[in-house]
C-alpha cells in the first residue's frame, strides 16, 4: 500500500505544511515537512484519552479548543508539559500505525491547516515509518495470528492453568471485554492506545487465554453469557486480594452465579477444544510468516462478505463482456 | 514546567551520567535519546532495555503472591557502570522509563536517585 507513504515522503520532502486528509479513515497535519499530529478514526485521539483517564471532561477540551487553544490548556488545565507530549506522542503513533497501511482513500491535502493540539512534538515522517514497522515486527513476533485483531474479544470462561499473570492493559481488557468489543471498540471504551490493546490481545492469544475467533451469530450470544460469569469471578477475585493473577474463581462464579450459564460454560469449553485458534508447533518459530506482508491489514468500514463463487461468477462475466465488444 | 526535552537535559546534568534515554514501555520504543552512544542502536537497545524491565516486574510479581508489584526504580550495576531504571506512571500509557547510565567511579548512586526522584515528580504533576 505504498500511495500514501509515498505521498507523505514527497510532502516532507517539500517541506508543506498543512493537512493531509484521507477519507473518512484519519488526518495527518504537517508543520513543514515534519508530522505534528495524525488522528485516525479507529484510534482514541488526545482529547478521548484525556477524558477517559478522568483528566479533563470532553466539554471542557471542547471550550478550550475554540478559547485559548494549548497554551491555555497547559496553563489552566491539569496536564503538565511533559505529559502533554507523552500522550500526543503516544497518540500520534498509534494513529500512524493504523492509518498508514490504509492509502487509497483519495487523499487530499490541505495546506496551511494545522490541529490545535500540534506542535508539541515533531516527527521524522521516516522515523514514523520506521516505528511502526518495528511494531508491527514486534507484534508479529507475540503471536504471529492476525485474526484475532479484528474479531471481538472473548477471554476463555475457563482457565487453561492454576494461574495467570496479566499486566495493566490485559486486566483492562478482560474487565472490559464484553464479547462483542473489538479490541479496536475496547481501545476507545478504555483509553488505551489502539496498539497496547493489539499487544494484549496478542499476549493473551500466545498465553491460550482467549477464545478462538466466532464463525456464527449463535455462539456470539452463548459467549456473552460467559464471560459476563468471567467478569463477575474475576472481579471478586480481585476484591480478595489485589495481585492481577486470575485464578479459577472464575469457573466458581460461574457454578454459583447462574446455572444455565454455567451449563452453557461447558459447552462452549467442549467446542473450544475443537477450536480454530493456531497452536504452536515446535521448531516453528523459525517458519512464522513475515507479518508486514502475508498478514491481512485491518479493514476499515464493513467486512467483505462476498462469496468466492460470486465472485468468479462475475469475473468471467467481465471476461465474456470484455469479448463481445 | 518541563518537556520530555528538558527532562533529559536534566538528566544529563546528574554527575557521572554517560548516556540517558526516555523509553515507553508499552511499545518499547526510545522517545527521547540524549546524544548519540557510540556503537549502540538506539531503537534496539530501547526495546531490549524495557525488555528487561517486563522480565523483572513478571518475575517479582510470581515471588512476591497477594501483593500488587509497583517498581519505583531499577538498579543494575555491571563492571563497567551503573544502569539506573525508573518507572513513571503516567495516567495514559504504560509507564514512561528514564534510563541512565552512570559512570562507575565518578557517580554518586544515592544521589542520583535523589536527582530522578526530583526531575520525575517535576514532569509529571
Amino acid at each position: 500500500m505504498a500511495p500514501l507513504d509515498t505521498l507523505l515522503a514527497g510532502l516532507a520532502r517539500e517541506r508543506s505544511t498543512g493537512a493531509l486528509r484521507v477519507g473518512r479513515a484519519g488526518t495527518i497535519f504537517l508543520s513543514e515537512g515534519r508530522v505534528t499530529y495524525m488522528e485516525c478514526a479507529h484510534t482514541p485521539g488526545v482529547e478521548r484519552v484525556l477524558a477517559a483517564r478522568g483528566r479533563l471532561p470532553e466539554a471542557a477540551l471542547r471550550r478550550l479548543q475554540a478559547d485559548g487553544g494549548c497554551r491555555r490548556l497547559l496553563e489552566e488545565g491539569p496536564v503538565t508539559l511533559g505529559e502533554l507530549q507523552y500522550c500526543v506522542l503516544g497518540a500520534v503513533l498509534d494513529a500512524a500505525f493504523f492509518l498508514l497501511p490504509v492509502g487509497g482513500n483519495r487523499p487530499k491535502f490541505r495546506p496551511g491547516e494545522q490541529h490545535w493540539l500540534g506542535g508539541q512534538w515533531y516527527f521524522d515522517v521516516a522515523g514514523l515509518m520506521r516505528e511502526c514497522a518495528r511494531r508491527r515486527a514486534y507484534l508479529a513476533q507475540i503471536w504471529p495470528s492476525a485474526l484475532l485483531d479484528t474479531a471481538p474479544v472473548r477471554p476463555l470462561p475457563r482457565l487453561p492453568g492454576n494461574g495467570v499473570m496479566l499486566d495493566s492493559v490485559q486486566w483492562e481488557v478482560v474487565t472490559g471485554a464484553d464479547a462483542e468489543a473489538t479490541p479496536l471498540d475496547l481501545a476507545k471504551r478504555l483509553g488505551r492506545s489502539g496498539y497496547s490493546v493489539l499487544l494484549a490481545v496478542r499476549r493473551m492469544a500466545a498465553a491460550g487465554l482467549l477464545a478462538p475467533p466466532a464463525e456464527t451469530a449463535p455462539t456470539h450470544a452463548k459467549g456473552a453469557t460467559t464471560t459476563r460469569a468471567t467478569k463477575e469471578g474475576t472481579a471478586r477475585h480481585a476484591a480478595g486480594g489485589p495481585a492481577p493473577t486470575a485464578t479459577d474463581d472464575a469457573t466458581e462464579a460461574t457454578k454459583d452465579g447462574a446455572p444455565q450459564a454455567a451449563g452453557e460454560g461447558a459447552g462452549q469449553a467442549v467446542g473450544d477444544r475443537q477450536g480454530v485458534l493456531p497452536r504452536r508447533v515446535p521448531g516453528a518459530a523459525d517458519q512464522r510468516p513475515a507479518h508486514d506482508s502475508a498478514a491481512r491489514g485491518l479493514p476499515l468500514g464493513p467486512p467483505i462478505s462476498a462469496d468466492p463463487t460470486d465472485l468468479a461468477l462475475l469475473m468471467r462475466l467481465k471476461k465474456a463482456l470484455e469479448e463481445l465488444s | 514546567m518541563l518537556g520530555l526535552d528538558d527532562c533529559l537535559t536534566e538528566v544529563m546534568a546528574i554527575p557521572g551520567a554517560l548516556d540517558a534515554m526516555l523509553l515507553d514501555q508499552t511499545s518499547g520504543m526510545a522517545v527521547a535519546i540524549s546524544g548519540p552512544p557510540q556503537g549502540v542502536d538506539a531503537e534496539s537497545s530501547a526495546a531490549a532495555l524495557t525488555e528487561t524491565l517486563r522480565a523483572t516486574m513478571d518475575g517479582l510479581a510470581r515471588s512476591c503472591p497477594g501483593e500488587t508489584v509497583r517498581i519505583d526504580d531499577m538498579l543494575v550495576t555491571t563492571d563497567k557502570g551503573h544502569h539506573l531504571l525508573r518507572m513513571l506512571e503516567t495516567v495514559f500509557e504504560g509507564p514512561l522509563i528514564i534510563y541512565l547510565r552512570l559512570d562507575l567511579e565518578r557517580s554518586n548512586l544515592a544521589l542520583a536517585r535523589y536527582r530522578l526522584q526530583a526531575i520525575s515528580s517535576q514532569l509529571l504533576t
